[in-house]
């Protein structure tokens, strides 16, 4: 599976076809020329989202009302498809093959994980952002999960709504209590659900990390329920059920949910120290590289093969020692695209991969393919 | 700026607040309406003056009625020891559609959704409990209520409610199955439904 070419039309500054090699793509330019908006347009092709903004109509060029974004994937020696992904002011449509399609359709087609700035977020940043990271991780390998964490949520709201009535009005306890259980009997099962998948998705991510790579730095996960020490966890479902009517008394004084999967956390720790209080940046961004390709080994080992793997700005995250570790790794394994302004990043990298030059929002020129 | 004739553009609008009708559906429903015979349209529009003035609330099931109460109340062939409880009810017809289910109903108009301020005395509820009692039931038990929210967190909370409330009563109460819709193949059901019918298999 690898993407051979991109055509976009409206999308942020750039204009044109894009080819690419099956390994290693190396986008070179100076600042302002796209190399992000360009690794931006294969993350929406592959994945409909974007990593810099959640409000999508900000990729739609100045003056337009619409942004397409096609490709071609080959799938295997025989199979080749046409996707294309467009967006008209909030709306997305998805074609394969020139044919309309729902969007778990076409997800199934192309995927990519990507590597930058915001992702360090995961190594030194709220637990949020690595129950994030765990979530979008089991999604891409059972998809029906998606829907147990947006019920989840939505119970999570509904609860918190009458919480926050309830401290606003003084509402008598015992009502409150009624008024509650019937959330809480949801959240129960559904907690129950994606604390069992977290923890069965991270020991598969733990036997993935590939530890030997980075030379002094031995990176373990596990996963940290929030209610490790109040009770018995392989009994998880009735433990949470205890806890949230010990602590309902608790939730209203605060006016919102205390209890739950919501407060769970990834611990990382380096040479079992805690990586986020005590990890240096260059281990950060160790471990945050090896929990990504721990994540699409994963990603592979059910899927059968890998997803695209980008890296924005690669030379400003990454040392060059770190870099050609990397790529040594990735070799083989996955279609990688890199960003980079500096020319003695091709001086050192340009015989692993094609580059290809950006200008204006366009290719202007590309190495030869090996 | 007016590109119809104030009467067009006036019917337009108003064919607009109806749910699931656009600018351009509600254009195609006047231009058809134009098209019609004067009778045709006066039906029309008595049909919906009808309805307004005709349809009740039956005061025993909070289904829509003509006659209070209304015709499944008061039908003969009915099971009066089971009720079924829905949201709304459209949600009564798709039951009846399979003609098997003989029993009465219990009509909530909504389910229980705290952000949307709805709360369980909004919904239509509480003249359930009377109906429980053999003596306003042609002096007949109720065995069963089975509630038949919609499979949302908001329909599975309203039932958990329900159910809390019924429960210490001494009164079965269950909740209708999720799963395949029967007469489809496998591949073509999503992944949600799959897994849920999945946890729910029975031994065959």
């Amino acid at each position: 599976m690898h993407l051979v070419s991109i055509e976009v039309s409206n999308f942020r500054n750039l204009k044109g076809v894009f080819c690419f090699e099956q390994g290693l793509n190396i986008i070179f330019g100076e600042n302002g020329q796209g190399k992000t908006n360009c690794i931006e347009a294969i993350y929406f092709l592959a994945t409909t989202r974007s990593f810099r903004t959640t409000n999508l109509s900000e990729m739609i060029a100045f003056g337009e009302n619409f942004l397409s974004v096609s490709g071609k994937v080959v799938v295997s020696k025989e199979i080749q498809k046409e996707i294309e992904v467009r967006l008209e002011g909030k709306r997305k449509s998805f074609l394969v093959n020139g044919k309309k399609v729902k969007v778990n359709e076409y997800l199934e087609n192309l995927d990519a994980v990507i590597f930058n700035a915001n992702e360090l977020e995961i190594v030194r940043g709220s637990p949020e952002a690595r129950r994030n990271f765990l979530d979008s991780g089991i999604t891409a390998i059972y998809p029906a999960y998606l829907r147990t964490l947006l019920d989840y949520n939505r119970c999570l709201k509904q609860k918190n709504a009458l919480l926050e009535e309830a401290q606003k009005h003084d509402t008598a306890f015992d009502k409150v209590a009624t008024m509650i259980e019937p959330w809480n009997e949801q959240i129960v099962s559904l907690a129950s659900r994606i604390h069992k998948l977290r923890v069965r998705y991270v020991e598969r991510l733990s036997k993935a990390l590939q530890n030997q790579f980075f030379n002094n730095e031995f990176i373990k996960i596990r996963y940290v329920s929030s209610l490790e020490g109040k009770g018995d966890l392989s009994n998880y479902s009735s433990t949470l059920r205890e806890r949230l009517s010990l602590r309902l008394g608790a939730e209203i004084a605060a006016g919102h949910s205390l209890v739950g999967v919501h407060r769970d956390d990834l611990e990382i720790t380096v040479n079992d120290r805690d990586l986020k209080k005590f990890g240096s940046s260059g281990q950060q961004r160790s471990a945050l590289l090896l929990l990504l390709i721990a994540k699409i080994e994963v990603y592979r080992q059910q899927n059968g093969y890998y997803p695209l793997f980008l890296i924005d700005d690669i030379d400003s995250e990454l040392d060059y020692e770190r870099i050609s570790k990397l790529l040594e790794l990735l070799e083989g394994k996955t279609q990688t695209f890199v960003t980079t302004s500096k020319t003695s990043f091709l001086d050192k990298f340009a015989s692993k991969g094609k580059i290809i030059t950006l200008k204006r929002g366009e290719v202007f020129s590309q190495s030869l393919t090996k | 700026m007016l590109e119809y004739s104030e009467p067009i553009a006036k019917l337009i609008d108003e064919f607009k607040k109806l749910p699931g009708i656009g600018q351009k559906n509600a254009q195609r429903l006047v231009f058809f309406i134009l098209r019609k015979s004067k009778e045709d349209v006066e039906s029309l529009a008595k049909s919906l003056l009808e309805v307004k003035e005709k349809i009740k609330i039956c005061s025993v099931c909070n289904n829509l009625t003509d006659i209070d109460p209304c015709f499944y109340c008061t039908s003969p062939d009915r099971d009066r020891s089971v009720i079924c409880i829905v949201e709304e009810p459209y949600n009564l017809v798709a039951i009846e559609k399979t003609r098997s289910y003989k029993g009465l109903y219990h009509i909530l108009h909504g389910a229980l959704s705290p952000i949307r301020r709805i709360k369980p005395d909004d919904l239509k509820l509480s003249n359930l409990f009377p109906r429980l009692k053999p003596e306003n039931n042609q002096m007949i038990t109720v065995k069963e209520i089975i509630i038949a929210t919609n499979p949302t967190t908001e329909g599975e909370a309203t039932a958990h409610y329900i159910a809390n409330l019924i429960k210490p009563l001494g009164i079965r109460v269950t909740r209708i199955a999720t799963g395949m819709p029967v007469g489809s193949d496998l591949e073509f059901v999503d992944e949600v439904t799959m897994d849920k019918a999945l946890a729910n298999r029975h031994e065959i």
